[in-house]
């Protein structure tokens, strides 16, 4: 049985029809990519999926459970995870107290070290708030945060946004090391390289609607596909 | 309501007004109690007009019921000034001016700033005039001695000094308040006070000065409740210190609230319901003190359940009861998924099948517009957002009549590009110029004004409006300049407003939905209002952000032939995110890169660089090659 | 010729009276960061909390019971409200929370005044801390004193529980962004209704605690409003620090001009806060974007 599938979602803004019967599935361990031109409907994917915007229709079942219309909580105690596009920590508490109040209604919670270990920047950091992050250290703490929660599955809307290509380089290595270790993982991410390498498998979303399903392999030995969605 | 059928409100509130002395008597309402909700309703008028029509919650009308009362009680008793009418008109004077200057501190914030402060002038005005100025006011004591009012005629001298020629006396000037007040919510200062309380931001981005208007509305609730005070200094003989007390400002709200806010009478209903039951309560029921309680526990159940209160309710019913008679059509309310839905796409289809074909309006002519050179231009144009430069140096120009769009990958800086382009926001340095015109760091009211409009990607209407009073709202700045102070013409003197109004629906193809409000609208549809707004501004230089954003797409084939039709004669730059669809549309594109400017040409231009594509695969064709 | 001793009087009056301000200002403050919505009833919180601890009073003469039932009522009337009215005003305009809430403040007050009458009660301060204080150069009403520490103590537990707590951590990150609260699987409507709560404790405390001082009434909160009003506007509202310098700078504006003309206290005070509102628009340890 996949971890997660979704069949059918239709998200709106107001009346604005964002998503159009958007159908997709993850198997465990997978790395799953959703690619697409920026405002294609990837980001409202990822929301939809975590109940931070309410799908008007259509069904997500993950692990065997309805999700689609509960509320974040629910959804997080469930075992996903969020890492948003703008991370969102909270700038005004320190590093440690991220991480502590992310653990904090996760039964499996990872301890401390376990994250610092993966993560020694933010061993060095931890005292210090939100705000005085760089802006790789704060993609760094949010996705500790949602690590930490030992979740069944994380999606990660654009994490390597705005990033130095070095640090960028860091953190797909440390995506890969997860994935490796069977993290299952929703990926949207518009830097194509870095996004090939690290999935599996890919969507390819169009003005809302999933155009195009294939094993990254496939894409590569084709990057026509890439460049009809994607390009210009 | 108010809005179509002159003259029949007035009809009817004079028929009250006439008819009132002889029925509510009947219906246990003391002579005293009248007069009361009499004032009441004066001094709820100027507030409706405040808080229903512009949607600002001032708890602190009171200061200005006091001043006026104070004033016109002091010019009457201290300091003998014999003409009665006179005096009022001096206190509500004195009062506006008070208004003003308090309005400049006030409305310096807005929401719930604006309500503390209000909360905080009630409370300042009744402790200066308990103290401070007590020689004049009377302090706890208040001014006694107020006369009646009289009215000199030349043989004789009719003192009002009965219950019912007092009742009169301020019958006929509720009826002029009323008069003046409907006059001033039908002018078009009154039309923009409603786009205000909607959508403040879109009311400015059209080109009004909202400040201006807030103020004016200020100004006049303060000249009504001045006015109201004075009345009650008549009505009482003497002028109490409680008129200041902030109790009396939460009373005006709650009362306004029971009523119905934006009905203008719906302070008079609140004030009968709130005096009535206040009577009936202590004296027939006997509940001594607790006729308060139960008046609060009336308020709140109101507000969870009955949110446009009485009059609202009594409309609601009345909609119902005729509803159910007409089965077809569905309620109001009704999700969109049911026969409105149907109809509308039905529209939406037919559209499809034969778009319109209608000739270009032709760009208002300004003073100074002019045909050469560029219509838009930036010089090195550059936004820093703390430690992040998010765009670089832009270098950019746009000609008369050309159709231009702007794309670029993810972190391209498109959008701070653009709010730069529409001053929504300033740049950090640089130069734009629009018909040669310095626009740098202008606000978007003063842009619109000179012929520069943008339509947002998410939809900003006038939600409480129909389709015709919007785009009548954007027509207006046009027509008007950003502050007019045409309080009392009617709208339909506004030279050029039905022509121009009706053009602009034809052209977005909403002629047949006219009438309709904005919450019964397709999504399409309302779209279709988001280009007609900035349409109605009579722009040389439209700029479009996302017009295809959450659409269909059959609506987006609908939109492109939309605008390709509205798109003769008139200059456009349009961004979005559908590529596809946008080359369909423009002739010209320029494509930014992580904040900078990467090329820029003709369609065929850009399709065929390498350049671009390498931009937007991210250096996929590399790393392919690599492997 | 300014009289010293009665100078430096009014600004430890002062002292006490920032200090009680800042605390029923933290509580509006914080409710108004996390949840968005004003609360017109906290003046009202204040005054039920005088009148709990009253009742609590009279029947066990224990002053520590009535603090405690004060602060314990408050926080019942907080979550009550919260709970039951405040949860289902979230998705509807500014104007009608301000309309509720007013309407709330209207019934508590207007219930007190059918159960205890309007005529104002005394409440003695317990024994051990009644009577006058020397303090070499002048002498000072003990409870006053008191209340200053009282006060200074609850602030400091209020501001322990906010940073250095779990819950603390809680309603912090939530004032900051209550949908990531969320999405972190903490259910953040129960964040909500605890920072009522807390929110109209810190009222309730502040009306048991202040009451042997003004004596208590329906209408005592009505002043207190308007004040809390002007330190959150002084302080920035949403900031809790913002509270503390604001309530400070109130107190001291208003103990001082009464020295001289009690009239012009709220005068100076209206003063103080426009100058604030023309320089610095979002309060002075206030933040953008919190309309």
């Amino acid at each position: 049985m996949n971890l997660l599938e979704v069949t059918r979602l239709n998200t709106y803004y107001g009346d604005s029809h964002i998503l159009f019967d958007v159908a997709l599935h993850v198997e465990r361990k997978e790395v799953v990519a959703l690619l697409g031109r920026n405002g294609a409907g990837k980001s409202t994917t990822l929301k939809s999926l975590m109940g931070v915007v309410t799908p008007r229709e259509g069904s997500i079942v993950f692990d065997g459970v309805e999700i689609a219309g509960s509320k974040s909580h629910s959804i997080a105690r469930a075992g996903m995870q969020l890492v948003h596009e703008d991370r969102r920590i909270f700038g005004s508490l320190n590093v440690e107290e991220n991480l502590v109040l992310a653990g904090l209604t996760s039964e499996n919670r990872w301890p401390l070290e376990r994250i610092y270990a993966m993560f020694p920047q933010l061993k060095e950091r931890r005292t210090s708030r939100g705000t005085d992050l760089s802006g790789g250290e704060q993609q760094m703490l949010a996705i500790a945060r949602a690590l930490i929660r030992d979740p069944k599955i994380i999606l990660l809307d654009e994490p390597f946004e705005g990033l130095a290509p070095v640090i960028v380089r860091d953190l797909v290595k440390a995506c890969r090391d997860l994935a490796d270790a069977g993290q299952t993982m929703i990926l949207v991410e518009q830097n194509l390289p870095a996004a090939l390498t690290l999935a599996n498998r890919a969507y390819i979303i169009n003005n809302g609607h999933i155009a195009h399903e294939a094993p990254t392999s496939a894409l590569k030995a084709r990057p026509k596909v890439l460049e009809r969605y994607l390009g210009v | 309501m108010i809005k179509q059928r002159a003259l029949v409100v007035e009809a009817l509130t004079a028929v009250g007004l006439v008819a009132a002395p002889f029925v509510l008597p009947g219906l246990g309402f003391t002579p005293t109690t009248i007069n009361r909700i009499l004032v009441w309703g004066m001094f709820g008028i100027g507030f409706d007009i405040l808080f229903g029509f512009t949607g600002l919650l001032s708890f602190g009308q009171s200061a200005f019921f006091g001043t006026g009362g104070m004033v016109a009680a002091y010019l009457l008793t201290v300091a003998s000034f014999p003409y009665v009418t006179a005096a009022l008109a001096l206190g509500a004077i004195a009062t506006s001016i008070v208004g003003y200057v308090v309005g400049l501190i006030a409305l310096r914030r807005t929401g719930i700033y604006f309500a503390m402060i209000t909360v905080a002038i009630a409370e300042v005005f009744f402790f200066v005039e308990f103290n401070p100025l007590s020689d004049l006011t009377g302090g706890e004591n208040g001014l006694p001695g107020v006369p009646p009012p009289a009215i000199f005629l030349g043989f004789t001298t009719i003192h009002f000094d009965s219950d019912a020629l007092l009742y009169a006396f301020l019958a006929f000037w509720y009826f002029v308040g009323m008069v003046i007040a409907l006059r001033i919510v039908r002018s078009p200062v009154g039309a923009v006070l409603r786009a205000i309380r909607d959508n403040p931001t879109r009311a400015a981005a059209v080109g009004h000065d909202v400040h201006g208007y807030k103020m004016t509305a200020f100004v006049v609730a303060a000249a009504y409740a001045g006015f109201a005070g004075g009345l009650l200094g008549l009505m009482q003989g003497f002028m109490p210190p409680d008129a200041f007390m902030f109790e009396t400002s939460g009373q005006l709200v709650m009362q306004t609230a029971i009523g119905g806010a934006g009905t203008l009478v719906g302070p008079l209903v609140g004030a009968a319901v709130w005096l009535y039951l206040s009577d009936f309560l202590q004296t027939t029921l006997h509940l001594g003190a607790a006729w308060k309680l139960v008046l609060g526990v009336i308020f709140v159940l109101l507000v969870c359940f009955l949110r446009r209160g009485l009059i609202g309710g009594i409309e609601d019913l009345y909609r119902l009861l005729t509803r159910s008679r007409k089965k077809a059509e569905p309620g109001e309310d009704a999700p969109m998924a049911g026969a409105a839905m149907q109809n509308a796409q039905k529209a939406a289809t037919a559209h499809l099948a034969c778009p319109p074909a209608i000739a270009a309006m032709p760009a208002r002519q300004r003073g100074t517009d002019r045909r050469t050179g560029p219509i838009l231009q930036a010089n090195r144009l550059t936004k820093r957002y703390g430690g992040i430069t998010a765009n670089c140096g832009i270098d950019f120009a746009v000609n008369h009549g050309e159709l231009r769009g702007i794309i670029g990958p993810n972190g391209a800086g498109k959008t701070t590009f653009f709010k730069m382009l529409t001053c929504e926001v300033p740049p950090s340095s640089g130069r734009i110029l629009f018909e040669g015109v310095d626009i740098t760091g202008m606000r978007m009211t003063d842009v619109c004004q000179l012929g520069l409009t943008k339509s947002y990607q998410i939809n900003q209407l006038f939600n409480r409006l129909t389709v015709r009073e919007n785009l009548t709202i954007a027509a207006l700045a046009d027509l008007r300049g950003k502050f007019r102070l045409d309080l009392f013409k009617s709208l339909r003197s506004v030279p050029g407003l039905t022509g121009q109004v009706g053009h602009t629906l034809e052209l977005v193809d909403l002629v047949q939905r006219a009438d309709t409000p904005v919450s019964d609208l397709a999504y399409g549809e309302k779209r279709r209002l988001e280009v007609g707004l900035a349409l109605a501004t009579s722009p040389s230089l439209l700029l479009l952000d996302e017009p295809l954003a959450g659409m269909s797409p059959r609506e987006r084939l609908e939109t492109v032939r939309l605008l390709k039709s509205i798109a003769r004669g008139r200059t456009m730059i349009i961004i979005d995110h559908d590529v596809d669809s946008l080359f369909e549309l423009v002739e010209r594109v320029t494509v930014l890169q992580e904040g900078r400017v990467l090329v820029e040409g003709t369609l065929d231009q850009i399709k065929g660089n390498s350049r671009v594509q390498e931009a937007y695969l991210g250096g996929v064709h590399r790393m392919l090659a690599a492997e | 010729m300014i009289n010293w001793a009665n100078f430096i009087s009014q600004c430890f009056n002062g002292l006490v009276l920032g200090a009680l301000l800042a605390l029923i200002s933290s509580g509006l403050t914080i409710i108004y960061g996390t949840l968005g919505v004003l609360n017109l009833a906290h003046g009202a919180m204040f005054m039920l909390g005088g009148y709990a601890g009253w009742l609590a009073y009279s029947y066990t003469s224990s002053f520590v019971a009535a603090v405690c039932a004060g602060a314990l009522f408050g926080m019942i009337v907080g979550v009550l409200v919260e709970r039951v009215i405040i949860r289902h005003f979230y998705n509807r305009p500014h104007e009608d929370q301000l309309l509720v809430t007013f309407g709330l403040g209207i019934i508590f007050v207007e219930t007190v005044r059918f159960f205890f009458g309007s005529l104002s009660k005394t409440v003695s301060p317990p024994p051990p801390l009644a009577g006058i204080t020397s303090l070499g150069f002048m002498l000072y009403p003990t409870y006053r004193l008191a209340l200053l520490g009282i006060v200074a103590v609850a602030l400091l537990a209020l501001y322990l529980t906010l940073y250095r707590t779990r819950i603390g951590m809680i309603v912090r990150a939530g004032i900051e962004d209550a949908v990531m609260v969320d999405a972190l699987g903490i259910d953040v409507y129960k964040v909500f209704m605890l920072v009522f709560g807390i929110g109209a404790m810190a009222a309730g405390f502040a009306g048991i605690v202040n009451a042997p001082v003004v004596s208590i009434a329906p209408d005592v909160g009505e002043a207190i409003l308007v004040q809390t009003f002007v330190v959150v506007v002084i302080g920035g509202v949403g900031s809790f620090p913002g509270a503390i310098l604001g309530g400070l700078i109130a107190g001291e504006i208003i103990s001082i001009t009464s020295m001289f003309n009690p009239g012009y206290a709220y005068v100076m005070l209206f003063v103080a806060m426009t100058l604030v509102l023309v320089l610095r628009p979002y309060g002075l340890l206030g933040t953008a974007g919190r309309e």
